[in-house]
């Protein structure tokens, strides 16, 4: 594989910009050449509370884009992967109902034929990019720091349909950063949600799992924690000071995107893979890592 | 526009009312055979531990018709949508997804519904996304934008109108 077509849905290209750097910074020089497609839109995943026909039209239309284009898909984000492989599935089963979405695409000039493959950064990198592959690339190893994972609830689940890794015991997250020569012990809260589905209408609650979360991690004395989806992130990283004071714990926990952390161990500066934008202290990583 | 003139401007009231029974129909059949009350779902849920969300209520609820109980409660707007009540059901039964069901249900009824979905509607139906491209503060307090970090232009839906009426279209129609 030497391209792929980007898909970056709605949080990526309008605020986590940090995220889209790095990937836009560190893939090429894993040998992958990044394409933007025209016209993309939402996935339609956040409208799946509303309406799911409307989820299930989005993840379609954009399919369909970069099918015309005859690209694979990265994904970077979790909900809009999940989407775009639970549309994928559903229209496979139900052929009277990819046609009936293919009569709406037409209106639009589209077709759906479900010809192309998605990827999130997590199968991407670990499965096709490989771990020998990064390996070798790695100039300045991140020795010496224990980081937590955070997969994300939609990168592993449902198991029903294809997902990017195991949903009870997921460890891709876990080689990928023992590939660029960190720890990553396992921790009991591992697989616990965000709570970012909830900010919009039950911010207490939603701040309280984000503040437990960064607790528990705290309190195991990792060096700090890694994610690979935007809406984690966000919750995580920006959200870090509100989730303290939510469940009225001092929180000081680095919370930066794996491939921030692939980039530093590319010997990227840390400016061109956004590191300025992060809010929480991801100082302290480099500077543990220089002592 | 509002989201009940989306979900049910293309049809008489009467006709919409037909629909949301029919749903109603299919989403008590669905579940009439499988749910045992295990409690596995509620045993797992993340919203559980801090809402009143319990799954495996909103199962027995739903399959003993107590539907319009279920829209009016806020409880069906506290899943965080982790899947985990999905994953460890064992009769392979999704509490998540009748959960969804029942919202798309209250949205198709015309109940009050948190400002933040319709907000992010009426976004996608103006723009393609839930959000336009906002200016963020580093951590040393300056403001930068997409073009300052020297990101390409976001692309987007070039004939909006024309996606707007397509996704009204589908949104009155039930893709499943």
């Amino acid at each position: 594989m030497d391209k792929i077509g980007l898909y970056l849905g709605c949080l990526i290209p309008t605020e986590q910009y940090a995220y889209e750097l790095a990937i836009r910074e560190v893939l090429p020089e894993l040998g992958l050449e990044l394409v933007d497609i025209e016209e993309p839109a939402c996935c339609g995943a956040p409208l799946r509370h509303i309406n799911l026909s409307l989820t299930m039209y989005l993840s379609a239309r954009n399919m369909a884009l970069f099918e015309k284009e005859g690209l694979d898909i990265l994904a970077p984000c979790p909900y809009c992967h999940q989407a775009l492989s639970e549309v994928k599935d559903v229209m496979k089963k139900n052929p009277a109902l990819k046609k009936k979405v293919n009569s709406y695409l037409k209106e639009e000039g589209l077709e759906y034929k479900g010809t192309i493959e998605h990827y999130h950064l997590l199968d991407l990198l670990h499965d096709q990019i490989g771990i020998d592959k990064i390996k070798k690339h790695v100039k300045k190893p991140l020795e010496g720091l224990n980081i937590a994972a955070h997969y994300g609830c939609h990168l592993i689940r449902p198991n029903d349909i294809p997902r990017p890794d195991d949903s009870e015991n997921p460890q891709k997250l876990e080689t990928l950063l023992k590939a660029i020569g960190a720890e990553s012990d396992y921790y009991n809260e591992k697989l616990n949600c965000c709570g970012a589905h909830i900010l919009l209408n039950e911010s207490e609650s939603a701040l309280t799992k984000t503040g437990q979360k960064l607790e528990a991690v705290q309190n195991h004395g990792f060096d700090g924690m890694t994610t690979m989806c935007p809406w984690g992130q966000r919750m995580f990283d920006a959200k870090q000071d509100s989730a303290g004071q939510t469940v009225g714990a001092s929180l000081s926990v680095p919370v930066i995107y794996y491939i921030q952390l692939l980039g530093l161990a590319l010997g990227k500066e840390p400016e061109a893979l956004g590191l300025h934008l992060n809010k929480s202290p991801v100082g302290k990583l480099s500077s543990k890592e220089e002592v | 526009m509002s989201i009940v003139d989306l979900t049910s401007m293309a049809e008489p009231e009467g006709n919409q009312q037909a629909k949301v029974d029919e749903i109603i129909k299919g989403l008590r059949e669905d579940l009439s055979h499988d749910c045992y009350q295990c409690g596995k779902c509620t045993s797992g849920c993340e919203a559980f531990i801090l809402t009143e969300l319990e799954p495996h209520k909103v199962m027995a609820l739903s399959k003993s018709g107590f539907i319009d109980e279920l829209l009016n409660s806020s409880e069906i707007w506290t899943c965080v949508t982790c899947l985990k009540c999905k994953e460890r059901c064992p009769q392979d039964l999704a509490p998540v997804d009748v959960i969804f069901a029942l919202k798309n249900i209250a949205v198709v009824s015309g109940k009050q519904i948190d400002s933040g979905y319709s907000n992010m509607l009426q976004a996608v139906l103006g723009t393609g996304f839930i959000q336009s491209p906002k200016e963020v503060v580093d951590r040393e307090n300056n403001a930068v934008t997409r073009d300052a970090l020297g990101l390409p232009p976001m692309k987007g839906p070039a004939e909006i109108p024309k996606l707007q009426q397509v996704l009204m279209k589908a949104a009155t129609e039930t893709l499943r």
